[in-house]
């Protein structure tokens, strides 16, 4: 045993990381899963099905499974009719102002949905904007109903806010299809279609189907856009509305296990479909360039489709902002009146103020936790050999398909009656769930930042005479430092804006983080959704900001982040 | 001047013995060569002296010092990393510097130092350019400077010129060798490219499995060879199978295609083993295109008989292949090249001066 552990060239203190890190993974997130399971298959009286054979033979919640699964599935489909042509066009051909189109195209992603919904909601309602309009106009005579009851109103919004992710992967896929193998297809006769059919699109799968997943499994869990939209015919509203009776009704735990199975089936399959290929492109020696340049009348038709599709998405932010601006909007098509009051109340309102320190202490601290565990991490996952790599690898890349909402359950459920309850002080795991879910994006940008810089460098240093440590500091550290940042601030943003795991959560006022708070305010009759809006606007800056500096930092490579 | 010492080295890497049971004395200013095929544990060896592995078993010595537990950054030797490991966010000053600066050098040495270094390489206008604003053969030298300007006990070089173009890989063939003469101390430098060790080296190992195959200076490598191995991987070699049937002043062999005689044999063969006689292509020469009718010769000792089967004109040389009556195809290189000696398909008599034989074991073939 000693003798097998040599191998792996770990010295003590490496060692005590490395427990260290087991210990964590296996407190915050084995433990709270195995919790959840054992929630949902034991009664009192022992092993029981019971909260499974309810589920399947009620059709009341069946109906909610078959809608959940349904608005995945269609998110999914939607977002790649929107990406696929606008990857195509933006990767394949050279045309001015394409750098500008492509930051237009990443736009959506700044706003969370359900910021978004509030907007849509001024628009689309029964006596919203769109229908007062039209019926101003006399083509209407009786308001349309544009939600379809809340379910293609949550489909709309998602996929105006997740086709970016698509995106980015298409496009990704799409540059690396090595032309020369189009060329070599196009030499055996195959053109168009066909070729794209047979050889190009194939070779794209397993990069869409990375990229499919997590759009996938954010639609599928999201929370806080059907709630604004009060569409409750979802298993994510479901479970959190089961959240503050755990105790009385058990099914939330069967519910969250049937999200975790779902997940995993889909997750499997995605993987089943790319067969397990990952193809290596042969790329070697000259490698033509598949761009062409775009003639006048395509680069005029490429504008239209990107202009067209991004003014699409940017409805629902247009909303948003109205509504933060109107002082008065009421059966009217756009505000009466204008004001910059809210933003003023933002900042004075005492539930906004609180939850905005909340917030930036809850996200920073989150953040300085996922500094340390993801660039600890990467470390080993890229310099070491270390024992049980795989499982490690997996466990930090795990929340990535571990919806936020399983991961905010299973710590209410797991710690409840511990020093960490979250209804007694939530702080500690709203911190933890914060840092957990984005950690995959830290492993990510530092992984990749230790991968380009060679070891041979931090060899290099101490073989003239640096310590190991000295190495780090002073070579590895100063090259990997951009990534660092950039993760970093993603990282941070988007625990600002974290949605699921702070509804669950947050349970006391005094705790509230933005995003319940805007939750909160929604509810609120008087000019709740006016500071709302006024407060998703904020964030949507921010967001905004951090994006184009992470995009900065990684430049084309930004879509690494977001796939499976 | 520092000499190196492998006293039976093991080191196991995943699956493989990296290393098995290496023993080797490295003299001390010694220019010595690893040489041998990807994976046969040549990196590995020169790692073990930098320290960035630890041996499994056995010890490693640096002038009689057992450094085999020593922590890399604590042993005073200089590395030159293939893919030149300059550091990106350093000036090509503060590269060559930084193993002063570990060391402490008082500021006004180290001034001094890092200048001579570069001027050692013919890089002192560079010292303020970023490593990717230079070119790989500048590149190649900054990362020799760095290694130089800590006068280390010993300089290890791995595979330094295979990313280099191939004529400034001649010309910093020279140059290492110059540097090696001026400096004076011990180089352990490793390659695949057996014209660079051949043309460097003052000693050679050849290296296969993790295991020395054969160490001698390049004229005993190439001239005698031990083995099919050696024979094969350094510079090209013929090889007739036959079997030893008399030792005498000379070795007699039995072979197909009558008898050769041979003056040397590795290993001490012994009567009745099947054995190569193995013959340098340019130790066979052509005698002349038998045309037909004509008698060949059979007088005199070595004289073979075989059919062209292609003929390569390079300029400097023309290389004919042919066959001989059983089948074994023989390569023979004419220099200076003036006049074809025969055509495709002629029937030539080849002869091989008896010293110009190394008679091998028959084992099995090199990878």
């Amino acid at each position: 045993m000693i003798k097998r552990l040599r191998r792996y060239n770990l010295s003590s203190a490496n060692t005590a990381v490395l427990i260290f890190l087991w210990l964590f993974f296996i407190v915050f997130m084995l433990y709270p899963l195995a919790y959840v399971f054992s929630g949902a298959f034991f009664t009192a009286e022992g092993f029981s099905l019971i909260f499974f054979k309810l589920m399947m033979s009620s059709p009341n919640y069946t109906v909610i499974l078959a809608n959940s699964v349904n608005l995945g599935l269609a998110v999914t489909l939607f977002t790649t009719l929107l990406s696929l042509p606008l990857a195509f066009l933006l990767v394949r051909y050279d045309f001015p102002g394409k750098g500008l189109l492509n930051g237009l195209i990443l736009i959506p992603m700044v706003l969370p949905p359900f910021v978004g919904a509030i907007g849509m909601r001024q628009l689309l309602a029964r006596f919203g904007s769109i229908n007062l309009l039209l019926l101003e106009m006399g083509v209407i005579d009786q308001p349309i109903d544009w939600l379809g009851g809340g379910f293609w109103g949550v489909v709309i919004l998602e996929v105006l806010h997740l086709y970016p992710i698509m995106y980015l992967n298409l496009a990704a896929a799409l540059a690396n299809v090595d032309p020369s193998l189009e060329e070599a297809g196009k030499n055996m006769g195959a053109s168009g279609f066909k070729l794209f059919r047979t050889v190009t699109f194939p070779l794209m799968l397993p990069g869409y189907f990375a990229g499919a997943i997590i759009v996938f499994i954010w639609a599928f869990t999201d929370l806080g856009t059907p709630l604004v939209f009060e569409y409750r015919e979802l298993i994510a509203v479901q479970i959190f509305n089961m959240v503050t009776d755990l105790h009385q009704n058990p099914m939330g735990y069967a519910f969250v296990v049937a999200v975790i199975v779902l997940t995993l089936f889909f997750f499997y399959l995605s993987k089943r479909l790319i067969g397990g290929a990952r193809y290596e492109m042969l790329g070697r020696g000259h490698v033509v360039s598949g761009v062409r340049p775009a003639s006048a009348l395509l680069t005029v038709l490429i504008y239209g489709v990107v202009f067209a599709v991004s003014a699409l998405a940017l409805i629902p932010h247009l909303g948003v902002l109205l509504t933060s601006v109107a002082s008065r909007w009421f059966l009217s098509v756009v505000p009466s009146e204008f004001t910059l009051r809210f933003y003023q109340e933002v900042f004075t309102h005492d539930l906004t103020l609180l939850s905005i320190k909340n917030s930036l202490l809850l996200s920073s601290l989150s953040t300085i936790i996922d500094i340390v565990l993801g660039v600890t991490i990467a470390y080993f996952l890229a310099r070491k050999r270390v024992p049980g790599r795989d499982v490690l690898d997996a466990l930090a890349m795990l929340p990535l398909a571990l919806p936020g909402l399983v991961i905010a359950f299973g710590y209410v459920a797991a710690f409840s009656a511990t020093p960490l309850d979250a209804r007694i002080d939530p702080v500690p795991l709203l911190v933890i769930a914060y840092a957990v879910r984005r950690l995959p994006y830290m492993v990510r940008a530092a992984y990749a930042g230790f991968q380009q810089s060679s070891v041979a460098l931090e060899e290099a240093a101490m073989n003239l005479g640096a310590s190991p440590l000295k190495a780090l500091y002073q070579i590895t550290f100063p090259l990997v430092l951009a990534n660092l940042v950039a993760g970093a601030v993603l990282a941070f943003s988007f625990a600002m804006l974290e949605v699921s795991d702070s509804l669950i959560l947050a349970l006391k006022e005094q705790n509230y983080p933005i995003t319940k708070a805007i939750y909160a305010l929604l509810g609120r009759i008087a000019d709740g959704p006016y500071i709302a809006s006024a407060m998703g606007m904020l964030g949507l800056l921010l967001l905004a900001a951090s994006l184009f500096i992470a995009g900065r930092f990684f430049g084309r490579r930004m879509g690494e982040l977001f796939r499976a | 001047m520092i000499s190196v010492k492998f006293d039976h080295v093991t080191k196991v890497l995943g699956q493989s013995r990296a290393a098995d049971n290496l023993t080797l004395e490295i003299g001390p200013g010694e220019l010595f060569f690893l040489l041998g095929p990807s994976g046969c544990g040549k990196t590995t060896a020169l790692r073990l002296v930098a320290g960035f592995y630890l041996p499994d078993e056995g010890r490693i010595f640096l002038n009689e010092r057992d450094q085999s537990r020593v922590a890399p950054h604590k042993r005073n030797t200089g590395m030159v990393f293939q893919n030149y490991a300059l550091w990106p966010h350093m000036d090509v000053w503060n590269n060559v510097a930084y193993g002063l600066k570990m060391r402490r050098v008082s500021e006004g040495e180290k001034k001094k130092r890092v200048a001579r270094a570069l001027e050692t390489v013919q890089m002192e206008a560079y010292a303020t350019r970023l490593p990717n604003q230079l070119s790989g053969g500048q590149q190649q030298r900054i990362a020799l400077a760095r290694a130089l300007v800590i006068e280390p006990d010993v300089i290890l070089l791995d595979e330094p010129l295979s990313n280099l173009d191939a004529k400034l890989r001649l010309e910093m063939r020279a140059q290492i060798k110059e540097i090696h003469r001026k400096i004076a101390r011990t180089m352990i430098y490793v390659t695949h490219d057996q014209a660079e060790a051949l043309s460097m080296a003052d000693r050679i190992a050849v290296m296969r499995h993790g295991q020395i195959v054969q160490v001698g200076t390049p004229r005993q490598l190439y001239t005698r060879p031990e083995s099919i191995f050696v024979a094969e991987f350094i510079g090209g070699t013929n090889l007739i199978p036959g079997m030893l049937e008399a030792i005498d002043d000379l070795l007699m062999i039995k072979t197909q295609v009558g008898m050769i005689w041979a003056t040397n044999g590795a290993n001490g063969p012994a009567r009745g083993d099947l054995v190569f006689c193995a013959v340098r292509p340019e130790s066979v020469r052509l005698k002349r295109a038998a045309r037909s009718g004509e008698v060949m010769p059979s007088e005199g000792i070595n004289y073979l008989t075989g059919e062209v089967q292609s003929i390569m004109y390079l300029g400097d040389s023309e290389q004919y292949s042919l066959r001989l009556a059983d089948g074994t195809l023989v390569h023979a290189v004419e220099y200076n090249p003036t006049t074809r000696k025969a055509d495709v398909g002629d029937q030539v008599v080849l002869q091989i001066a008896a010293i110009d034989i190394v008679v091998l074991p028959r084992e099995e073939r090199g990878d």
